[in-house]
Protein backbone atom coordinates (compact mmCIF):
# COMPACT_ATOMS: atom_id res chain seq x y z
CA UNK A 1 0.00 0.00 0.00
CA UNK A 2 0.89 3.77 -0.64
CA UNK A 3 0.59 6.39 1.72
CA UNK A 4 0.24 9.69 -0.07
CA UNK A 5 0.51 12.43 2.93
CA UNK A 6 2.59 15.61 1.23
CA UNK A 7 1.65 18.10 4.09
CA UNK A 8 2.39 15.26 6.94
CA UNK A 9 -1.24 15.50 8.19
CA UNK A 10 -2.07 13.17 11.55
CA UNK A 11 -4.15 9.65 9.87
CA UNK A 12 -5.77 7.57 12.22
CA UNK A 13 -3.00 4.69 12.69
CA UNK A 14 -6.12 1.80 12.96
CA UNK A 15 -7.75 3.29 10.00
CA UNK A 16 -4.94 2.86 7.70
CA UNK A 17 -4.94 -1.06 8.35
CA UNK A 18 -8.97 -0.91 7.79
CA UNK A 19 -8.05 1.15 4.47
CA UNK A 20 -5.78 -1.51 3.17
CA UNK A 21 -8.51 -4.34 3.94
CA UNK A 22 -10.80 -2.41 1.96
CA UNK A 23 -8.90 -1.44 -0.61
CA UNK A 24 -7.12 -5.60 -0.91
CA UNK A 25 -11.02 -6.27 -1.63
CA UNK A 26 -11.37 -4.33 -4.76
CA UNK A 27 -9.97 -6.48 -7.71
CA UNK A 28 -8.67 -3.50 -9.66
CA UNK A 29 -5.18 -1.81 -9.80
CA UNK A 30 -5.66 1.64 -9.21
CA UNK A 31 -7.82 2.23 -6.12
CA UNK A 32 -7.49 5.23 -3.15
CA UNK A 33 -9.44 6.00 0.05
CA UNK A 34 -9.66 9.74 0.92
CA UNK A 35 -11.04 11.89 3.00
CA UNK A 36 -12.40 12.37 7.00
CA UNK A 37 -12.26 8.67 7.30
CA UNK A 38 -8.54 9.04 7.75
CA UNK A 39 -8.37 11.55 9.72
CA UNK A 40 -11.24 11.29 11.94
CA UNK A 41 -13.02 9.69 14.70
CA UNK A 42 -16.52 10.49 13.40
CA UNK A 43 -17.26 9.88 9.89
CA UNK A 44 -20.05 10.28 7.77
CA UNK A 45 -18.95 7.75 4.86
CA UNK A 46 -15.64 6.25 3.34
CA UNK A 47 -14.49 7.75 0.12
CA UNK A 48 -13.18 4.89 -2.16
CA UNK A 49 -12.26 5.64 -5.71
CA UNK A 50 -11.48 3.50 -8.08
CA UNK A 51 -9.87 4.25 -11.75
CA UNK A 52 -10.59 2.03 -14.48
CA UNK A 53 -12.60 1.33 -17.60
CA UNK A 54 -14.50 -1.63 -16.57
CA UNK A 55 -18.06 -1.19 -16.16
CA UNK A 56 -18.59 -3.88 -13.54
CA UNK A 57 -19.66 -2.95 -9.95
CA UNK A 58 -17.42 -3.03 -7.39
CA UNK A 59 -18.37 -4.16 -3.28
CA UNK A 60 -16.42 -3.90 0.04
CA UNK A 61 -17.84 -5.24 2.74
CA UNK A 62 -18.63 -1.82 4.73
CA UNK A 63 -21.79 -0.32 4.67
CA UNK A 64 -20.55 3.16 5.24
CA UNK A 65 -18.50 2.93 1.75
CA UNK A 66 -19.31 4.94 -0.98
CA UNK A 67 -17.55 3.88 -4.06
CA UNK A 68 -16.82 6.36 -7.23
CA UNK A 69 -15.24 5.32 -10.18
CA UNK A 70 -13.21 7.57 -12.28
CA UNK A 71 -12.40 7.60 -15.66
CA UNK A 72 -8.80 7.93 -17.35
CA UNK A 73 -9.42 10.75 -18.96
CA UNK A 74 -10.46 12.65 -15.83
CA UNK A 75 -6.68 12.38 -14.57
CA UNK A 76 -6.18 16.00 -15.80
CA UNK A 77 -8.99 17.18 -13.68
CA UNK A 78 -8.60 19.76 -10.59
CA UNK A 79 -10.70 17.06 -8.56
CA UNK A 80 -8.49 14.20 -9.09
CA UNK A 81 -5.53 15.94 -8.42
CA UNK A 82 -7.18 16.96 -4.98
CA UNK A 83 -8.73 13.66 -3.95
CA UNK A 84 -5.41 11.95 -4.69
CA UNK A 85 -3.13 14.26 -3.35
CA UNK A 86 -3.21 12.77 0.24
CA UNK A 87 -4.55 9.25 0.38
CA UNK A 88 -4.12 5.55 0.96
CA UNK A 89 -3.56 3.96 -2.81
CA UNK A 90 -3.43 0.17 -3.17
CA UNK A 91 -0.61 0.71 -5.44
CA UNK A 92 1.50 4.30 -6.81
CA UNK A 93 -1.38 6.17 -8.57
CA UNK A 94 -1.41 7.35 -12.40
CA UNK A 95 -0.70 10.79 -12.52
CA UNK A 96 -1.00 13.11 -15.27
CA UNK A 97 -0.37 17.15 -16.04
CA UNK A 98 -3.34 19.29 -14.35
CA UNK A 99 -5.43 21.01 -17.07
CA UNK A 100 -7.57 23.80 -15.40
CA UNK A 101 -9.63 26.49 -17.72
CA UNK A 102 -11.38 29.94 -16.69
CA UNK A 103 -14.27 28.76 -18.54
CA UNK A 104 -14.61 25.31 -16.02
CA UNK A 105 -14.25 27.73 -13.00
CA UNK A 106 -16.57 30.26 -14.57
CA UNK A 107 -19.27 27.40 -15.02
CA UNK A 108 -18.47 25.94 -11.36
CA UNK A 109 -19.24 29.42 -10.46
CA UNK A 110 -22.50 29.88 -12.81
CA UNK A 111 -23.71 26.46 -10.78
CA UNK A 112 -22.33 26.73 -7.23
CA UNK A 113 -24.57 30.61 -6.53
CA UNK A 114 -28.11 29.29 -6.98
CA UNK A 115 -27.04 25.83 -5.21
CA UNK A 116 -26.01 27.93 -2.49
CA UNK A 117 -28.78 30.38 -2.39
CA UNK A 118 -30.99 27.05 -2.46
CA UNK A 119 -29.43 24.89 0.08
CA UNK A 120 -29.00 27.66 2.46
CA UNK A 121 -27.10 26.23 5.13
CA UNK A 122 -26.92 22.57 3.58
CA UNK A 123 -24.24 23.93 1.66
CA UNK A 124 -21.03 21.58 2.87
CA UNK A 125 -21.37 19.35 -0.29
CA UNK A 126 -22.38 22.02 -2.45
CA UNK A 127 -19.37 24.14 -2.52
CA UNK A 128 -16.21 21.80 -2.58
CA UNK A 129 -15.50 22.57 -6.41
CA UNK A 130 -16.36 26.25 -5.66
CA UNK A 131 -13.47 26.30 -2.76
CA UNK A 132 -10.88 24.06 -4.99
CA UNK A 133 -11.20 26.17 -7.43
CA UNK A 134 -10.98 29.09 -6.13
CA UNK A 135 -8.21 28.78 -4.01
CA UNK A 136 -6.14 26.80 -6.62
CA UNK A 137 -6.67 30.12 -9.22
CA UNK A 138 -6.38 32.33 -6.09
CA UNK A 139 -2.87 31.08 -4.86
CA UNK A 140 -2.50 28.34 -7.65
CA UNK A 141 -2.61 25.72 -4.74
CA UNK A 142 -4.34 22.47 -4.82
CA UNK A 143 -6.09 21.94 -1.65
CA UNK A 144 -6.43 18.00 -0.82
CA UNK A 145 -9.07 16.38 0.72
CA UNK A 146 -8.18 17.43 5.01
CA UNK A 147 -6.83 21.16 3.72
CA UNK A 148 -10.53 21.35 1.72
CA UNK A 149 -12.64 20.28 4.62
CA UNK A 150 -10.60 22.97 6.84
CA UNK A 151 -11.20 25.57 4.33
CA UNK A 152 -15.29 25.01 4.56
CA UNK A 153 -15.31 24.76 8.19
CA UNK A 154 -14.03 28.01 8.37
CA UNK A 155 -17.47 29.38 6.75
CA UNK A 156 -19.76 29.88 9.28
CA UNK A 157 -23.03 30.51 7.07
CA UNK A 158 -23.89 29.95 3.50
CA UNK A 159 -23.60 34.39 3.54
CA UNK A 160 -20.20 33.76 4.87
CA UNK A 161 -19.84 32.24 1.39
CA UNK A 162 -21.28 34.46 -1.19
CA UNK A 163 -18.94 37.39 0.65
CA UNK A 164 -16.40 34.65 0.55
CA UNK A 165 -17.03 34.60 -3.41
CA UNK A 166 -17.31 38.40 -4.11
CA UNK A 167 -14.10 39.56 -2.52
CA UNK A 168 -11.87 35.99 -3.84
CA UNK A 169 -13.42 35.42 -7.67
CA UNK A 170 -13.43 38.35 -9.39
CA UNK A 171 -9.19 38.64 -8.26
CA UNK A 172 -8.65 35.09 -8.87
CA UNK A 173 -10.24 35.33 -12.25
CA UNK A 174 -8.42 39.14 -13.19
CA UNK A 175 -4.69 38.07 -12.57
CA UNK A 176 -5.01 34.22 -14.76
CA UNK A 177 -6.77 35.67 -18.45
CA UNK A 178 -5.27 38.36 -20.42
CA UNK A 179 -7.82 41.19 -20.36
CA UNK A 180 -8.78 40.93 -24.50
CA UNK A 181 -10.45 37.44 -23.43
CA UNK A 182 -11.73 38.22 -19.80
CA UNK A 183 -13.68 41.13 -21.66
CA UNK A 184 -15.42 39.15 -24.36
CA UNK A 185 -15.95 36.29 -22.24
CA UNK A 186 -17.89 38.39 -19.00
CA UNK A 187 -19.37 40.98 -21.36
CA UNK A 188 -20.81 38.24 -22.94
CA UNK A 189 -21.85 35.90 -19.71
CA UNK A 190 -23.51 39.35 -18.54
CA UNK A 191 -25.75 39.60 -21.64
CA UNK A 192 -27.06 35.62 -20.47
CA UNK A 193 -27.65 36.80 -17.30
CA UNK A 194 -29.14 40.48 -17.84
CA UNK A 195 -32.71 39.13 -19.19
CA UNK A 196 -33.03 37.20 -15.49
CA UNK A 197 -31.56 39.01 -13.45
CA UNK A 198 -34.90 40.99 -12.04
CA UNK A 199 -36.27 37.40 -11.49
CA UNK A 200 -33.93 35.43 -9.80
CA UNK A 201 -31.21 36.91 -7.19
CA UNK A 202 -28.48 34.33 -7.76
CA UNK A 203 -28.55 35.72 -11.57
CA UNK A 204 -28.25 38.86 -10.03
CA UNK A 205 -25.22 38.31 -8.14
CA UNK A 206 -23.41 36.51 -10.95
CA UNK A 207 -24.35 39.47 -12.96
CA UNK A 208 -22.78 41.46 -10.69
CA UNK A 209 -19.91 39.65 -10.47
CA UNK A 210 -19.43 39.75 -14.23
CA UNK A 211 -19.29 43.16 -13.50
CA UNK A 212 -16.50 43.07 -10.93
CA UNK A 213 -14.39 41.05 -12.81
CA UNK A 214 -14.64 43.33 -16.30
CA UNK A 215 -14.43 46.51 -13.81
CA UNK A 216 -11.14 44.66 -12.71
CA UNK A 217 -10.17 44.72 -16.10
CA UNK A 218 -10.51 48.28 -16.81
CA UNK A 219 -8.82 49.13 -13.73
CA UNK A 220 -6.29 46.65 -13.64
CA UNK B 1 -42.65 2.36 -2.15
CA UNK B 2 -43.94 4.75 -4.98
CA UNK B 3 -45.38 3.71 -7.57
CA UNK B 4 -43.93 5.41 -10.87
CA UNK B 5 -47.28 6.10 -12.91
CA UNK B 6 -48.67 7.34 -9.48
CA UNK B 7 -45.61 8.93 -9.55
CA UNK B 8 -45.79 10.60 -12.60
CA UNK B 9 -49.45 11.97 -12.10
CA UNK B 10 -48.44 13.81 -9.29
CA UNK B 11 -46.01 15.67 -10.59
CA UNK B 12 -47.60 17.10 -13.98
CA UNK B 13 -50.33 17.68 -10.88
CA UNK B 14 -48.00 20.04 -9.16
CA UNK B 15 -46.56 21.35 -12.35
CA UNK B 16 -50.24 22.04 -14.22
CA UNK B 17 -49.51 23.06 -17.85
CA UNK B 18 -51.18 21.45 -20.49
CA UNK B 19 -48.07 20.99 -22.84
CA UNK B 20 -46.91 17.30 -21.33
CA UNK B 21 -43.00 17.35 -20.52
CA UNK B 22 -40.97 14.35 -20.91
CA UNK B 23 -39.97 12.19 -17.87
CA UNK B 24 -36.33 11.58 -18.35
CA UNK B 25 -33.92 8.16 -17.06
CA UNK B 26 -32.05 5.13 -17.32
CA UNK B 27 -33.41 3.71 -14.41
CA UNK B 28 -36.61 5.94 -13.85
CA UNK B 29 -39.14 4.07 -12.22
CA UNK B 30 -36.46 1.79 -10.58
CA UNK B 31 -35.47 4.97 -8.35
CA UNK B 32 -39.16 6.06 -8.37
CA UNK B 33 -39.59 2.05 -6.86
CA UNK B 34 -37.12 3.37 -3.60
CA UNK B 35 -38.65 6.39 -2.90
CA UNK B 36 -40.02 6.64 0.36
CA UNK B 37 -43.64 8.10 0.91
CA UNK B 38 -42.03 11.03 2.64
CA UNK B 39 -39.54 11.47 -0.08
CA UNK B 40 -41.54 11.91 -2.95
CA UNK B 41 -43.61 14.12 -1.12
CA UNK B 42 -40.38 16.04 -0.42
CA UNK B 43 -40.09 15.83 -3.91
CA UNK B 44 -43.27 17.81 -4.72
CA UNK B 45 -42.95 19.89 -2.71
CA UNK B 46 -39.63 21.24 -4.15
CA UNK B 47 -41.73 21.45 -7.36
CA UNK B 48 -44.51 23.49 -6.37
CA UNK B 49 -41.61 26.34 -4.69
CA UNK B 50 -40.18 25.53 -8.24
CA UNK B 51 -43.66 26.78 -10.17
CA UNK B 52 -43.82 29.21 -7.34
CA UNK B 53 -40.08 30.95 -8.62
CA UNK B 54 -38.73 30.54 -5.20
CA UNK B 55 -36.15 28.06 -6.28
CA UNK B 56 -33.05 29.70 -8.50
CA UNK B 57 -32.73 28.12 -11.58
CA UNK B 58 -29.06 27.32 -12.93
CA UNK B 59 -28.61 29.02 -16.37
CA UNK B 60 -25.58 28.69 -18.68
CA UNK B 61 -24.85 31.07 -21.59
CA UNK B 62 -24.27 28.89 -24.61
CA UNK B 63 -25.74 29.23 -28.31
CA UNK B 64 -25.98 25.55 -28.78
CA UNK B 65 -28.95 23.85 -30.00
CA UNK B 66 -31.34 21.86 -27.94
CA UNK B 67 -33.82 20.47 -29.29
CA UNK B 68 -35.98 22.98 -30.82
CA UNK B 69 -34.46 25.90 -28.39
CA UNK B 70 -30.68 27.02 -27.97
CA UNK B 71 -29.64 26.32 -24.35
CA UNK B 72 -29.21 29.54 -23.00
CA UNK B 73 -32.95 29.81 -23.05
CA UNK B 74 -33.31 27.72 -20.65
CA UNK B 75 -33.61 26.91 -16.90
CA UNK B 76 -32.50 23.94 -15.15
CA UNK B 77 -33.83 23.21 -11.53
CA UNK B 78 -31.69 20.73 -10.01
CA UNK B 79 -32.90 18.30 -6.52
CA UNK B 80 -30.59 16.44 -4.76
CA UNK B 81 -31.31 13.78 -2.65
CA UNK B 82 -29.75 9.83 -1.14
CA UNK B 83 -31.44 7.04 -0.72
CA UNK B 84 -29.09 3.96 0.81
CA UNK B 85 -26.08 6.19 0.47
CA UNK B 86 -26.11 6.52 -3.50
CA UNK B 87 -27.02 10.06 -4.43
CA UNK B 88 -29.42 11.06 -6.85
CA UNK B 89 -30.59 14.15 -8.88
CA UNK B 90 -34.01 15.52 -10.08
CA UNK B 91 -33.19 18.36 -13.57
CA UNK B 92 -36.34 20.08 -13.90
CA UNK B 93 -35.90 22.22 -17.60
CA UNK B 94 -37.88 25.26 -18.68
CA UNK B 95 -37.82 26.86 -21.27
CA UNK B 96 -37.29 30.71 -20.24
CA UNK B 97 -40.63 32.58 -19.63
CA UNK B 98 -42.39 29.82 -21.07
CA UNK B 99 -43.22 25.71 -20.47
CA UNK B 100 -41.08 23.08 -18.67
CA UNK B 101 -40.06 20.48 -20.99
CA UNK B 102 -37.96 17.69 -19.15
CA UNK B 103 -37.88 16.16 -16.05
CA UNK B 104 -34.80 14.32 -15.46
CA UNK B 105 -33.96 11.59 -12.56
CA UNK B 106 -31.61 9.93 -12.03
CA UNK B 107 -27.78 8.71 -10.36
CA UNK B 108 -24.76 10.71 -10.43
CA UNK B 109 -23.87 9.12 -13.70
CA UNK B 110 -26.68 9.73 -15.33
CA UNK B 111 -26.76 13.29 -14.15
CA UNK B 112 -23.05 13.49 -15.74
CA UNK B 113 -24.17 12.71 -18.83
CA UNK B 114 -27.03 15.18 -18.75
CA UNK B 115 -24.98 18.04 -17.80
CA UNK B 116 -22.59 17.28 -20.69
CA UNK B 117 -25.98 17.38 -23.02
CA UNK B 118 -27.28 20.71 -21.15
CA UNK B 119 -23.48 21.95 -21.77
CA UNK B 120 -23.41 22.71 -17.37
CA UNK B 121 -20.59 20.44 -17.70
CA UNK B 122 -17.98 21.18 -20.41
CA UNK B 123 -14.72 20.30 -19.00
CA UNK B 124 -13.57 17.33 -16.89
CA UNK B 125 -13.92 18.86 -13.39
Amino acid sequence: MIIYNPNDEQMLKERIKEAEELLDQITAKHCFITGSYLYKKNYNDIDIFIITRSKKKFKVSNKKAKITIIDFNDLHSLFYHSISKSCLAKNVLPSKSLKVTLSDYWQVINEAVPTILNQKNKYHKEIRYLVLYTEFFKNKIVLDTYQLNQKIKEFKNYNSILQYIKENVPDAINKNAKKSYLKKFFYTQAGFYKDIKDQYDAQDILYELTHAITRGVVHG
Amino acid sequence: MVDSEVFKNKVKEVVSQEYQFEFLGENFNQIVNFLTETKAEKIYQWLKQVAENNIRPIMVGSKKPYKEWTIKELLVFRYPFSINNTEYRVLFVKVKNSIYIEFHLGDHKYYDKVRKSLDLKRGNY
